[in-house]
């Protein structure tokens, strides 16, 4: 089975500063795999593990993207495409989207694409649908058991407290939830090992076709969130600490 | 707190040049995720006396930095010992019982690599490097710590066996352990004995249990009563086991040195978060130049202390003699240990003393200007060193 | 003129919202405003614009699939200036995919809508809820609403109209329906809420918050891990980037040590008050007041002096 996994490498938001006129600090921040896309590894690999073949991880990212991508290697993948894209990769969710699902098409013969709920930095949750569009396939959102059996993949999807089982054939796009699986930690071996496996660059501007979509979307501008919180810490016994919260609250007239 | 910050990719950085440096970071990027997610969680309640150090040591095991250093054959994995050094730093500051009591186990690995015959290789090295077996490293005695030499443990030929008889004593991993390292007195000189924990004839003493820190780890007596052990039990040649403890410690003592580090770090990244946050009159406790000179002593004590043992694992790696630099870093490093943690307990205040999460990385460093070569035996070391050479 | 600006969400409730936020946005463009339904009229629909409940020949509600084929007929033959979605699982893929295939911008999800220059700007969380991101798409675009961030009119519908729409088979079936209760935890529109997270023990200790939240007349929600890992709670009570977005007077996160994905729900809460025991918690750089201790003796006497008043 030929199993594509679609990673991003994103900013990791928890490092993330922003300067002085409070614009985030892009170039040159700490990035990271996005936290659920563990989760679409792990689900691709397994399904590697249970049917035979082979994952191939496929990002859209600068050359720092590298390092994501050698993570979902360790944590098995087979080989990798990696979509070279100086930030901002791309303006939208589907101009990434098209990029993607012109990389699988290169790839061919795919049986599955996996990808996650959303991007840990953005989560918009949108780029898995729109690259089962471009690619022609039947999608499966938030999944959180997969199975594939005689070219059907067949998956648990949580929707509004209703759990239901929906089934496509193959190939078929499935993004999972992080309730699907617990991702593997590698061990050192296995990152190490990971080093050695193939990466294959493509330069962006060579997926881009006549049918590249233009919908003239603009990031216009990104600034941090105000959060004048007052960070006042009541101490004493948890009686007196209770007391002054209780007094605090009553003057902010929310009690 | 995260493990593998900026300053020891830095580090990686100047010591192996850039490529290297991008391979070793991956690496102990990975660990240092499993090590702050598995095992520092587990860390308070194991001096707490809760919790069971097998747990975070098999996390330690099942990622296999055991094998960093070890060659090939038997699953090692053929990275420099400078990498496995600095792992280990991780290690000490995700919990300094558990880097302990491993790095004391891969100290009778690399026993059993280095000196082993084929047969006791093949027989042993891949369930040590596995930690399929665990083992301990049994030199102490009740009369003689830094004058090993003078050891009165004996062992003495019996046939195509060897009987031991003596006593071993603060024996890190006793009980636990499936194969402890003997180092006994025999007719020539001494010698290091592969002994099963199973052996009838070695006895565990009590649990030492009111120990100031590592209190996650198992200390005890250990007594050879009458130990019959085959022939094949002895490593390397018989008369050999003395210079053999000495190699071995020289290698051990980097390893601790690098375990202290990140006691350091684990104790003063609390209490720089604290001095960021704590007001008085008027400003922050970080904003104050006398909070700043220890600011600034602490990460000038880390970085030499580090470079030093770094430097250490460097000539080991290359070949070269590092005993001496073995010796220096570890004393250097074990003392700034104490000092440094002792600051973060200052600068904590009535919460340093009174909260065991702070004041555990003190009592946990206290151990290491004693242990594994005491400062004293160690600057003894140095000197003779510093005096024999041509100057 | 610009195409009129669509609204739709399945969820009766969003469906209200968001065709206030579609009004709103079709005064701004000078156009109108059309609901949609599918399969058939909710009751209570709220909106004071026009409403079109477009039926075909198979449950268009049923897969998003068809949903987004049916809101695609549509849009095709009567052309639309903007097309807003409320933020649900279901509203997100719909809004995906209608996009994809007419390849045009999807704003993503926001919950502050302006027109300028001729251009839909939508505001969003970017980085986790750290920042705020201004996006701007020319028309027609798509946009997700988010719950809570437009309040629906009171007043019914000014016209229902039904159109007929042919969509093909979905690509994907159901196999299974399992039913779970709907619940609704309340936390959308709650003034005051006690949240949880893994400060918690166990399930049975989550009484205590309970004693809270009643003494305080607070909803109760909690953090992603009591919803999904440790299913003490159900995924309505779920606060975060991945769950609900709330905007209370009042919020008490106990035992919730404040990673941004959780933090991103509440930034519009007026006052954030933090109970935990490590005093190094990031939950404690977002909250006004904060206690650090053990939540197991804090909350008693927290509620204990609520109700001593």
């Amino acid at each position: 089975m030929n199993i594509v996994v679609l990673v991003k490498s994103a900013v990791d938001e928890a490092e993330l500063r922003a300067d002085p006129s409070g614009h985030p600090v892009l170039k040159g921040a700490a990035v990271k795999m996005s936290n659920f896309d563990m989760n679409g590894v792990e689900e691709a690999v397994k399904q590697k593990e249970a049917n035979g073949g082979t994952v191939i991880v496929v990002t859209l990212g600068g050359a720092d993207a590298k390092k994501a991508i050698k993570e979902a290697m360790a944590m098995g993948g087979t080989r990798a495409v990696h979509i070279l894209a100086e930030p901002p990769a791309a303006p939208d969710s589907l101009a990434t989207a098209y990029c993607l699902a012109q990389a699988v098409k290169r790839i061919g013969d795919v049986d599955l694409v996996v990808c996650s709920e959303g991007a840990s930095d953005t989560y918009q949750g949108e780029v898995g649908a729109m690259v089962a569009e471009f690619l022609d396939m039947p999608f499966i959102a938030y999944a959180r058991k997969v199975a594939t059996a005689n070219g059907k993949v067949r998956c648990e999807q949580g929707l509004r407290g209703a759990v239901r089982v929906l089934e496509a054939k193959l190939p078929a796009v499935v993004s999972v939830v992080s309730e699907a699986n617990v991702p593997r930690y590698p061990t050192l071996l296995q990152v190490m090992a990971a080093g050695k496996k193939p990466i294959e660059e493509i330069p962006v501007a060579s997926l881009n076709g006549p049918d590249y979509p233009e919908t003239g979307t603009e990031v216009i501008d990104i600034t941090i969130q105000p959060a004048d919180r007052k960070k006042l810490l009541f101490d004493g016994t948890p009686e007196e600490a209770a007391k002054k919260l209780v007094d605090a609250l009553k003057q902010e007239a929310v009690l | 707190m995260k493990l593998f910050g900026a300053e020891q990719e830095r580090v990686l950085g100047s010591l192996y040049g850039a490529e290297a440096a991008e391979a070793y970071g991956s690496l102990l990027r990975s660990l240092s995720v499993v090590l702050e997610e598995k095992v520092s969680p587990l860390s308070l309640a194991l001096d707490q006396g809760k919790g069971e150090i097998k747990v975070p040591r098999r996390v330690l095991f099942d990622q296999g930095v055991c094998r960093l250093p070890h060659a090939g054959e038997f699953g090692g994995m053929g990275v420099s010992f400078g990498v496995y050094a600095l792992a280990m730093e991780l290690a000490g500051a995700a919990d300094a019982s558990t880097a302990m009591s491993f790095g004391i186990h891969n100290t009778v690995a690399e026993a059993v690599a280095t000196f082993g015959s084929a047969e006791q290789k093949g027989r042993l090295l891949s369930a040590l490097l596995s930690g399929k077996k665990l083992a301990a490293f049994a030199l102490t005695e009740p009369t003689s710590g830094s004058d090993a030499r003078s050891m009165h443990t004996t062992a003495s030929r019996d046939g195509k066996n060897y009987v031991i008889d003596g006593s071993k004593m603060f024996i890190t991993n006793a009980g636990e352990a499936d194969l402890y390292l003997v180092f006994a007195a025999t007719g020539k000189g001494h010698g290091a004995f592969l002994v099963e924990g199973t052996n009838p004839g070695l006895k565990v003493g009590r649990a030492l249990k009111e120990k100031l820190g590592m209190r996650g780890s198992h200390t005890a007596e250990v007594r050879l009563v009458k130990c019959l052990v085959a022939e094949d039990s002895l490593l390397g040649k018989e008369g050999t086991g003395f210079d053999q403890a000495k190699r071995l410690l020289d290698s051990s003592r980097i390893v601790m040195g690098m375990i202290c580090i990140g006691i350091a770090r684990a104790a003063y990244v609390k209490a720089l978060a604290y001095a960021k946050g704590r007001e008085l009159f008027g400003r922050k406790l970080s904003d104050m130049q006398i909070t700043r000179e220890k600011v600034a002593n602490a990460a000038i004590e880390t970085s030499a202390a580090r470079l030093l043992c770094m430097h250490a694992a460097r000539l080991k790696d290359v070949g070269k003699p590092y005993s001496s630099e073995a010796a220096q870093g570890k004393v250097f490093a074990a003392e700034m240990a104490v000092r440094t943690c002792d600051a973060a307990v200052q600068l904590l205040g009535g919460y340093g003393y009174t909260s065991d999460d702070v004041h555990r990385h003190l009592r946990d460093a206290r151990l290491l200007t004693i242990g594994e070569g005491t400062s004293e035996v160690l600057r003894m070391l140095i000197a003779s060193q510093e005096l024999e050479r041509e100057r | 003129m610009t195409g009129a600006v669509l609204s739709y969400s399945e969820s009766a409730e969003l469906a209200g919202e968001v065709a206030a936020a579609g009004a709103e946005v079709a005064t701004m463009l000078g156009t109108d405003a059309v609901a949609l339904e599918l399969d058939e009229m909710s009751a209570g629909l709220r909106t004071s614009g026009s409403v079109v409940v477009l039926k075909g020949d198979r449950a268009l509600e049923a897969i998003a699939d068809s949903a987004a084929s049916g809101i695609l007929e549509f849009a095709k033959t009567k052309g639309f200036g903007a097309l807003l979605i409320g933020e649900t699982r279901f509203g997100t893929m719909v809004a995906a995919k209608v996009a994809a295939r007419l390849k045009v911008g999807s704003l993503g999800k926001g919950k502050k809508l302006r027109v300028d220059g001729g251009r839909l700007v939508l505001e969003r969380d970017a980085y986790g809820g750290k920042f705020v991101a201004t996006v701007a798409s020319k028309l027609p675009c798509v946009a997700v609403v988010q719950a809570g961030a437009y309040r629906a009119t009171d007043a019914p519908p000014r016209a229902v109209e039904t159109v007929t729409v042919a969509v093909g088979e979905p690509k994907v079936a159901i196999a299974e329906t399992r039913h779970g209760q709907e619940r609704d935890a309340g936390i959308k529109s709650a003034a005051k809420i006690v949240s949880a997270g893994r400060g918690f023990a166990k399930k049975e200790d989550l009484a205590l918050a309970q004693d809270l939240a009643s003494a305080l007349g607070a909803a109760i929600g909690c953090s992603r891990p009591l919803s999904s890992d440790l299913g003490w709670m159900g995924e309505e009570a779920h606060i975060g980037l991945t769950g609900a977005y709330v905007h209370p007077q009042l919020y008490v996160a106990i035992g919730i040590s404040g990673q941004l994905q959780h933090v991103a729900g509440i930034k519009d809460s007026k006052i954030i008050v933090a109970i935990n025991k490590d005093r190094q918690a990031p939950i404690f750089q977002v909250a006004d007041y904060g206690i650090v201790g053990d939540l197991y003796e804090i909350v008693p006497a927290l509620t204990k002096a609520v109700k001593q008043g």
